[in-house]
């Protein structure tokens, strides 16, 4: 029937450390302009999927697609990242010894040659661009602070700026909301949905408030032992009772 | 009369005043002019004797009966007799006897004929008299004189006892005639030597030789030996000898039977007997010379493979018991110390000064300051006991150091290991410098223990047993090292550690103690790794720098924080730097293209050859 | 700019040091109140200046510790000393044409690779080529499989020790043991006069100061952020698409050929090159001027360069027993006490201020927050 585009697709990915199944069987399809949420239990393997996927970790087996022709499995990352792929880290990660701007400036779009660096310029559009971006991650005023300097939620948004600095078709985000204080955390979904459609954004997180807030209507993916659990919007998972007795419950049981 | 030979006895005199001496060089020097000097004296005292003597009366009776029936007195007897006996023939006849009395005292007196230590005294009656000097010279450099048959002081014409310099008595000379006998007699008590060793080293000597004559005291030896390593000696001597008869049948059979034993020692016999056998066209001899020549070439290079193993085996030890503290520091903790050479010295200056205060004792004098310690001058088997104290006191001697070290600088680097990398050089250089003032710049020796010298030869294969200790104490320091980190409650602190800082902080463990604990270990092991270096070679301030890069680099070719990889590792860096020197016949090549070598093993894998895979969890 | 030279004060004290070295020292010689001894000792000073900043590229600025970079020094000293050693000509010791040390090792003929060293140009282009290829090769190799961090730092002390290995040997040709010594003219000069001397010492300057302004624009241009980036976090550098690898081999292709230049202008005035100067002590030596002057900054290396070698010059005369002393323990302190190096000191006392001014103030808010207690209850 109709053609559907699949911008990431995972097949039968394995990956284990030392005996571990980190990643088990796990199969993936990511659709075009979504904004998916990945939860699951501590050790469900999400970190690792993320790390297949950057290619910071290579699988035992298994196939790995983006935009349905480039074979992620056999390129490294800064290949990958050119594909258009960018990641968020967990615990936030950019270069303190650089200023804000200087920060952006590193991941805005273009080449990335040696050469470049040298010689290439920075254009008008690039400034405006890097303007914009201060203003969403609402940093303008700290643009030539150290980043190293910022609160921890601010170095969040930084870090997601980047990932908007460089027009990343698939954004890649790793517990954007751990550390933050609640109001921080509002505002990071408040920034997360407005750019859900104009990009693909994958969020891993843990805090239910938050997923409720950000996936509204859209999937949720459960992570389990490496494999996908169970798919479905927000409310259908909460309520699934594999997914209650394998991580909510167990949280619940836990409070 | 004498006053005019003077000038021919002061060679002697003066040889003998130097070779008194106890250096070594000089020592070696004399041993070449006495060589140069040994055939003119040997004549001109020889002259000078026999004229002497027809001065003093060639019509001495009791020497004519004498030369009438050998004597059956002692060794010692016997010598003195033959020494002042004039007749050529008499004299080695005398010597010939020697072989029937008691061997040792046989071998003794010819041996100190032989080295010149008897000299002729002219008694108040005219007569020559064997005698040997006694006690240290007076201020007029005269010597007490002891008659060699009787051992009792030689009366002067005077009737005092008689004392003399050295240039007023002659030596007692030997000829080659006789010095052929005298070898015949050693050679005879040799084969006869109780010690194994002695008896052995006869036998091919004699094999060498390759003098027909020998073949029936070596027949005689084998229907007595009983030792199954004399007997094949024995065997293979008496064919290297057989390779001389006349009869080609018997020289084939023997070059096919040095050729079935794979004798080394025959080559250059069986080469000779090729090119004779050449020359005469017998074709069937040169065919058996070829095929013998190969089949011991083939045995050779078996020998070589096998020693190149053992030695590949012993070398990799040594990278082994260098690296392993390294393997605790560096691959557990992820401390870069630069300094671990310099705790390896000082374990080798502990071993070092253990060793004199069993000794003699130590003076040093380290910034001006005079210090000295007094030994407690033991010898033999207590004084090698020194190493087993060596051993504990290296062991913590470094790690108190060790310890030092990790209060005073490293605990401020633990998240900066390249800072730490500085640092600890740092440190090495005052350490060095330290030594240097301290013990000087020059290396000093340590002597093994008795029980670490000598060797075992096994079919031509020669293990020396400090290489054979060495991997004795590479297996012995790795047990420990496995027991210390497996079987005790520190060795779970540290795995806990080293696994997770964070989380064992968390359930109470004392964290920097730990730190501590593992690092003055790991500094305690490079200690012991000098004890054990001082016995395989001289130990001086830059020792520990002759090691530090093999170290590094057998820790990160095993995989860093692996003990089994760095085993491993140091094993097979041991192996390969032996056999491409071997290959290569060149040490230093060797040593490069190993270099060379472990570069692209880590592009092939970067972690070691068993990385600690971790992952972060989710 | 984030180093401590930022605003006007840095930029004087660059300019009078530069006056200083380039034109000051060598006119005081010429008119005869610096001596020909010192002005060729300032000339050695110099020409470590430059490896010093060499090796800042590296570790300050990349954060990539490499104890070859004496390697790479000795390497272009080798090859300019090459075309020094046939410019002896037969006024070597056996009268020859081939340099002194192939005679003594029974040489007929000059070895093929010699012969093209007869030409200066082709001399100079090795002593760019022939370190800059190592760092290419090495650091290919190196980069490629992700080595990095003190495992680089190993590695490249064992290319060291190899290369030092092989140049103690005489089969290479290279002088073995002794080296290149007793060179006599260069272009034509006689290197023993003071003029050839002051030239030679003044085109170290300007190199000095030539190499200075390239590694300035190098690390201030977006290669440079690119640069401190991965020293920071290569993670996040390559999750930003740039091939950290690539950019590494370039610095450590760069720094090589700057240190080999420095070896080049060091080998005439110093007037010998032996393999005991490449080991890996001399390597982290210039790491330790890197470390006093203050790395990730341009003139920390240099004033640490020429400070220590300064000290030692003074040290090893007065207390030659306690230089190796004082070094080591000047290491510790610094790299314990003084990460940013003797620049960073007035960065170091202004944050310790602050931090007591900081400090003050807390506590005067405290002592504000607990005194009105008591009379509110």
């Amino acid at each position: 029937m109709s053609m559907v585009h699949y911008l990431l697709a995972a097949e039968g990915l394995n990956k284990s450390f030392d005996g571990f199944k980190a990643i088990n069987d796990l199969n993936f399809v990511l659709e075009k302009g979504e904004l998916r949420t990945v939860i699951g239990p501590n050790g469900a393997g999400k970190t690792t999927f993320l790390d297949l996927i950057t290619g910071r970790t290579k699988p035992d087996s298994g196939t790995l697609h983006f935009e349905e022709t480039h074979d992620l499995l056999r390129m490294n990352e800064y290949e990958i990242y050119r594909l258009g792929i960018g990641r968020k880290f967990q615990t936030p990660t950019v270069y303190t010894d650089h200023t804000v701007r200087e920060n952006l400036l590193l991941s805005l779009a273009g080449p990335r040659s040696i050469w470049h660096s040298l010689f290439g310029r920075i254009r008008k559009e690039q400034e405006e661009r890097m303007d914009e971006i201060l203003h969403t991650i609402k940093l303008t005023e700290r643009a030539h602070s150290k980043a190293g300097s910022l609160a921890h939620g601010q170095k969040q948004w930084l870090e997601i700026g980047m990932l908007l600095a460089q027009d990343a078709k698939l954004l890649l985000v790793d517990e954007p909301a751990a550390g933050m204080t609640d109001e921080e955390t509002h505002r990071t979904g408040e920034l997360l949905l407005s750019l859900a459609g104009k990009h693909t954004i994958v969020v891993i997180e843990h805090d239910m408030t938050f997923v409720r807030q950000i996936s509204q209507g859209r999937t949720v993916t459960v992570l389990h032992q490496g494999h996908v659990l169970c798919e479905g919007p927000v409310d259908k998972v909460q309520n699934d009772e594999r997914v209650i007795e394998v991580y909510l419950g167990r949280k619940s049981k836990a409070a | 009369m004498r006053v005019s030979y003077q000038p021919l006895s002061f060679h002697v005199g003066a040889r003998r005043k130097v070779t008194g001496g106890d250096v070594p060089v000089a020592r070696e020097l004399l041993g070449f002019l006495t060589t140069m000097l040994r055939a003119p004296s040997r004549i001109v005292t020889g002259f000078g004797c026999r004229l002497r003597a027809l001065i003093a009366g060639v019509a001495l009776a009791h020497a004519a009966v004498l030369a009438e029936a050998v004597p059956a007195g002692s060794a010692k007897e016997i010598v003195a007799e033959a020494v002042v006996t004039l007749d050529a023939d008499r004299q080695r006849e005398l010597v010939g006897s020697l072989a029937d009395t008691d061997p040792e005292e046989a071998a003794l007196w010819i041996g100190k004929w032989k080295e010149g230590e008897i000299y002729l005294f002219q008694d108040a009656e005219g007569n020559d008299v064997a005698v040997l000097l006694e006690g240290e010279p007076d201020s007029a450099e005269k010597y007490g004189i002891v008659s060699l048959a009787s051992g009792k002081p030689v009366t002067a014409p005077d009737g005092t006892a008689a004392r003399a310099t050295k240039d007023e008595l002659y030596l007692a000379d030997t000829d080659s005639g006789l010095r052929k006998v005298m070898k015949g007699v050693t050679d005879r008590i040799a084969l006869a030597s109780p010690d194994l060793k002695k008896r052995l080293q006869a036998v091919q000597d004699t094999g060498l030789e390759q003098d027909p004559s020998k073949l029936v005291l070596l027949e005689q030896r084998l229907a007595v030996e009983e030792e199954g390593r004399v007997k094949k000696a024995l065997a293979e001597a008496m064919a290297m000898i057989r390779l001389r008869a006349e009869d080609p049948v018997v020289r084939q059979t023997a070059v096919a039977e040095l050729g079935e034993m794979g004798s080394i020692a025959a080559q250059g016999a069986i080469k000779t007997v090729r090119g004779e056998a050449e020359k005469a066209g017998q074709v069937s001899l040169v065919a058996a010379c070829d095929k013998a020549q190969k089949d011991i070439e083939s045995h050779i290079s078996r020998v070589n493979t096998v020693g190149t193993l053992f030695r590949g085996l012993s070398l990799g030890s040594v990278l082994l018991v260098v690296a392993i503290g390294l393997a605790i520091t560096f691959g557990l903790m992820g401390v870069i110390n630069m300094a671990h050479g310099e705790l390896i010295v000082v374990g080798a200056y502990t071993t070092y000064l253990i060793q004199n205060l069993f000794a003699a004792g130590i003076h040093m004098s380290p910034f001006g300051l005079k210090i000295s310690i007094p030994g407690m001058n033991l010898s033999g088997g207590a004084w090698d006991c020194y190493f087993l104290v060596a051993l504990p006191a290296s062991f913590l001697m470094a790690a108190g150091v060790g310890l030092l070290l990790e209060r005073g600088v490293i605990r401020f680097l633990y998240k900066r290991p390249l800072e730490s990398l500085l640092a600890t050089w740092g440190v090495s250089m005052v350490i060095q410098q330290l030594f240097r003032l301290v013990f000087g710049a020059n290396n000093v020796q340590v002597e093994s223990p008795a029980f670490l010298s000598g060797n075992w030869t096994v079919n031509d294969i020669v293990f020396g047993w400090n290489r054979v200790f060495v991997i004795a104490f590479a297996v012995l320091i790795v047990f420990l090292t496995w027991a210390v980190l497996n079987k005790t409650s520190l060795g779970l602190l540290i795995r806990a550690v080293m696994q997770n800082r964070g989380m064992a902080a968390c359930m109470g463990v004392r964290t920097e103690r730990v730190n501590m604990m593992t690092f003055a270990f790991g500094s305690g092991l490079a200690g012991l790794a000098g004890a054990f270096l001082s016995q395989i070679g001289n130990v001086g301030p830059n020792l520990g720098q002759n090691y530090i890069v093999d170290s590094f680099m057998t820790v990160v070719v095993g995989g860093v924080g692996n003990i089994m990889g760095t085993v491993i590792s140091a094993l097979g860096i041991g192996m390969a730097d032996q056999s491409l020197q071997q290959i290569l016949g060149n040490p230093v090549l060797g040593k490069i293209l190993v270099l060379g070598a472990i570069i692209l093993f880590l592009q092939w894998k970067p972690s070691g050859l068993f990385a600690t895979r971790s992952r972060s969890l989710d | 700019m984030n180093t401590p030279l930022a605003g006007k004060a840095p930029t004087i004290l660059l300019a009078a040091v530069a006056l200083f070295l380039v034109v000051v020292m060598p006119s005081l010689n010429a008119a005869g109140v610096v001596s020909d001894f010192t002005l060729n000792t300032w000339g050695k000073y110099v020409c470590y200046a430059i490896l010093a900043i060499a090796v800042d590229l590296l570790w300050g600025y990349t954060g990539l510790l490499s104890l070859g970079q004496a390697l790479f020094f000795s390497l272009g000293g080798y090859m300019l000393g090459m075309h020094l050693m046939l410019m002896i000509g037969k006024l070597g010791a056996y009268k020859s044409d081939l340099p002194d040390f192939m005679v003594f090792l029974g040489l007929k003929e000059l070895p093929d690779f010699w012969q093209p060293f007869y030409s200066f140009p082709f001399a100079v282009l090795m002593v760019l080529a022939v370190p800059g290829l190592l760092a290419g090769v090495f650091g290919y190799l190196a980069f490629r499989s992700r080595i990095k961090g003190v495992y680089f730092s190993i590695l490249t002390q064992a290319l060291t020790y190899g290369a030092a290995l092989m140049f103690f040997r005489n089969d290479l040709m290279m002088g073995g043991n002794n080296g290149f010594t007793d060179f006599r003219t260069l272009l034509g000069a006689d290197l023993r006069s003071p003029e050839i001397k002051r030239a030679l010492y003044i085109a170290s300057a300007i190199t000095l100061m030539l190499v200075f302004i390239g590694c300035k624009w190098l690390t201030t241009s977006r290669f440079g952020l690119i640069q401190r980036a991965i020293r920071d976090s290569e993670n996040r550098v390559l999750f930003s698409g740039y091939s950290a690898a690539n950019f590494k081999l370039f610095v450590f292709v760069i720094s090589a050929v700057i240190a080999g230049i420095g070896g080049a202008l060091y080998v005439p005035q110093v007037g010998i090159i032996n393999p005991s100067e490449m080991m890996t002590e001399k390597s982290l030596e210039a790491v330790v001027w890197v470390a006093v002057g203050g790395r990730g900054t341009l003139i920390g290396p240099v004033l640490g360069a020429i400070g220590v070698n300064y000290l030692k010059s003074w040290a090893t005369t007065e207390y030659p027993d306690l230089w190796l002393i004082i070094l080591g323990a000047t290491f510790v302190i610094v790299v314990l006490f003084l990460p940013k190096g003797l620049v960073g000191v007035p960065a170091q006392i202004k944050a310790m201020i602050d931090r007591r001014k900081a400090l003050k103030k807390d506590r005067a808010d405290d002592l504000a927050a607990i005194n009105p207690s008591p009379e509110a209850e």
